[in-house]
């Protein structure tokens, strides 16, 4: 009797909370998401299912290094590469190798747009300091207005390794809600005859400019913020196996096999750094607040400087405004949400290609802006 | 409105100077970067052009003859062209003579055997 009452005490049942069964919960719905509706599969089913593996319950530190954050348990390994910022730059290298930056070296003005919308990052860092966080921490939060997942997982393991977890599921479950968060900013701030301008198609670009993008760029961004080194340098680096014809194989495996990899292995383990027990804190509330507005700033930031470049433009090179959203990263996500708006104003008037080019320099601008921050804060 | 207040508890006296000066700085380094890269790469096209320019103006002075010789008129060339498809389409008849067919082997197996097919009727008859 008394091996069976120890047993029993082993169990999920005996160490369930109604923190791990609303986790459970969450992860569910993520699943279910992504399974029905195709939000974000690659990323929303091995997050959802990681939350699953982090929130069954057990006895934590009895011994058995079972949970994440127990040292010595198969899933604190693999949390390793999350934690010592290693996942993030493998996932640039393979998103380096899979960006075309042609729609951004044909019309480069539009690079400003990537900048501009980095705006929610340091409106956000400072509404995180009102809130009380410590200076690392709202660096960390701030980045979220980046729209970019492996950025902000990189810097919260540099300055708040604590956060990871709630920024991580904060920066991904946004990027899924993309159209529901952009699409109203970007209809409150611009008319139907901004919407509707239609935009010169671009030219076409020369295989020495594609080369020359990468090498150029990397000096350029790496000796002003050499922070942002190891995610540029990893993405530039790529895009260079990409671009220049003769590495189609380290290419392929970048872009294919090894990214595949580094994202379920990611995935899983930001999934399941949620423990209930360290998870589900008021500051975690306050990071998913902090969050959304991030995302509505930067947002805003892109389209409202696309309409102040326009005031400087020729009217045959005016800008169509709606492109500045897709100036938070999100690749291509908020490129399809500036599409998708665009033929909703014009059904002939298709704006992928001019968002990709602010939605590339996006990642750009969010990477510089994590060094800039680590170059502060470290 | 208490309770979000209660929820969101801000503080503005929080804000320091730093704070604000590395927001701004920050902002305007992400600025920067892409704006020096803005100027780079409007620059280099042209400057690309020009190079580009300069090699078949030099290549053209040396051989400004042969090109006259070499120049040929547009009917010229679509004869040309039309000469080549109408020549590979010939060559649609010159097959190799290699047989492509490869014997299937299937391995015996008792659930593909023709003895215990359901429907094998002489066996019931017998």
């Amino acid at each position: 009797m008394e091996g069976f009452v120890r047993f029993f005490e082993n169990t999920g049942f005996a160490n369930v909370t109604p923190g791990h069964l609303l986790m459970i919960l969450v992860g569910l719905l993520f699943i279910f998401l992504a399974i029905r509706y195709e939000y974000k599969p690659l990323l929303l089913v091995p997050i959802g299912f990681g939350i699953l593996i982090g929130n069954t319950p057990f006895v934590e530190h009895a011994g058995l290094h079972l949970g994440i954050y127990e040292d010595g348990s198969v899933m604190n390994y693999l949390y390793m590469g999350v934690l010592k910022g290693i996942f993030p730059p493998l996932i640039f290298l393979g998103i380096g190798a899979l960006t075309d930056f042609s729609p951004l070296i044909s019309n480069p003005k539009l690079m400003l747009l990537g900048g501009a919308a980095q705006l929610g990052i340091f409106l956000t860092y400072i509404g995180a300091i009102s809130l009380g966080f410590t200076n690392p921490e709202a660096a960390s939060i701030g980045i979220i207005g980046g729209a970019d997942g492996p950025t902000a997982i990189f810097l919260s393991s540099k300055l708040a390794p604590h956060l990871i977890g709630p920024i991580a599921i904060a920066a991904y479950s946004y990027m899924a809600l993309l159209p529901v968060i952009q699409t109203p900013i970007m209809r409150l701030l611009t008319t139907k005859k901004e919407r509707r301008i239609k935009m010169k198609p671009p030219r076409s670009v020369s295989k020495m400019e594609k080369i020359l993008f990468p090498v150029v760029a990397l000096l350029l961004t790496g000796f002003i913020a050499p922070g942002s080194l190891p995610l540029l340098g990893m993405l530039f680096f790529g895009n260079l196996l990409k671009e220049s014809m003769v590495t189609q194989r380290l290419a392929e495996t970048a872009r294919n096999t090894m990214i595949d990899i580094v994202t379920i292995v990611l995935g899983l383990t930001i999934g399941a750094s949620t423990q209930a027990t360290t998870f589900l804190t008021q500051q975690s509330m306050h990071i998913f607040v902090l969050g959304a507005t991030a995302f509505m700033f930067s947002t805003a930031g892109g389209v409202l400087f696309a309409k102040i470049m326009n005031l400087f433009l020729s009217t045959e090179n005016k800008i169509n405004p709606l492109i500045g959203a897709a100036g938070v990263s999100a690749v291509p996500d908020s490129a399809l949400v500036v599409q998708m708006e665009g033929l909703k104003a014009d059904p002939e008037n298709h704006l992928i290609m001019h968002a990709m080019a602010p939605n590339v320099a996006g990642v750009i601008g969010s990477a510089v802006a994590a060094g800039i921050m680590m170059s502060f804060l470290l | 409105m208490t309770t979000i207040v209660h929820l969101l508890p801000i503080d503005l006296s929080a804000i320091g100077h730093e704070h604000l000066t590395l927001a701004v700085i920050g902002y305007s380094v992400v600025f920067l970067s892409l704006f020096l890269l803005f100027l780079v790469f409007s620059v280099l096209p042209n400057f690309l052009a020009r190079n580009l320019r300069k090699k078949f103006q030099k290549e053209s002075g040396e051989k400004k003859t042969a090109l006259a010789v070499t120049t040929i008129p547009g009917e010229v060339g679509a004869a040309i062209a039309t000469a080549i498809a109408l020549y590979l389409e010939e060559l649609h008849d010159e097959e190799s003579a290699i047989l492509t067919i490869k014997k299937v082997g299937k391995s015996y197996s008792p659930w593909n055997s023709k003895i215990y097919n359901v429907i094998n009727f002489n066996r019931f008859q017998r």
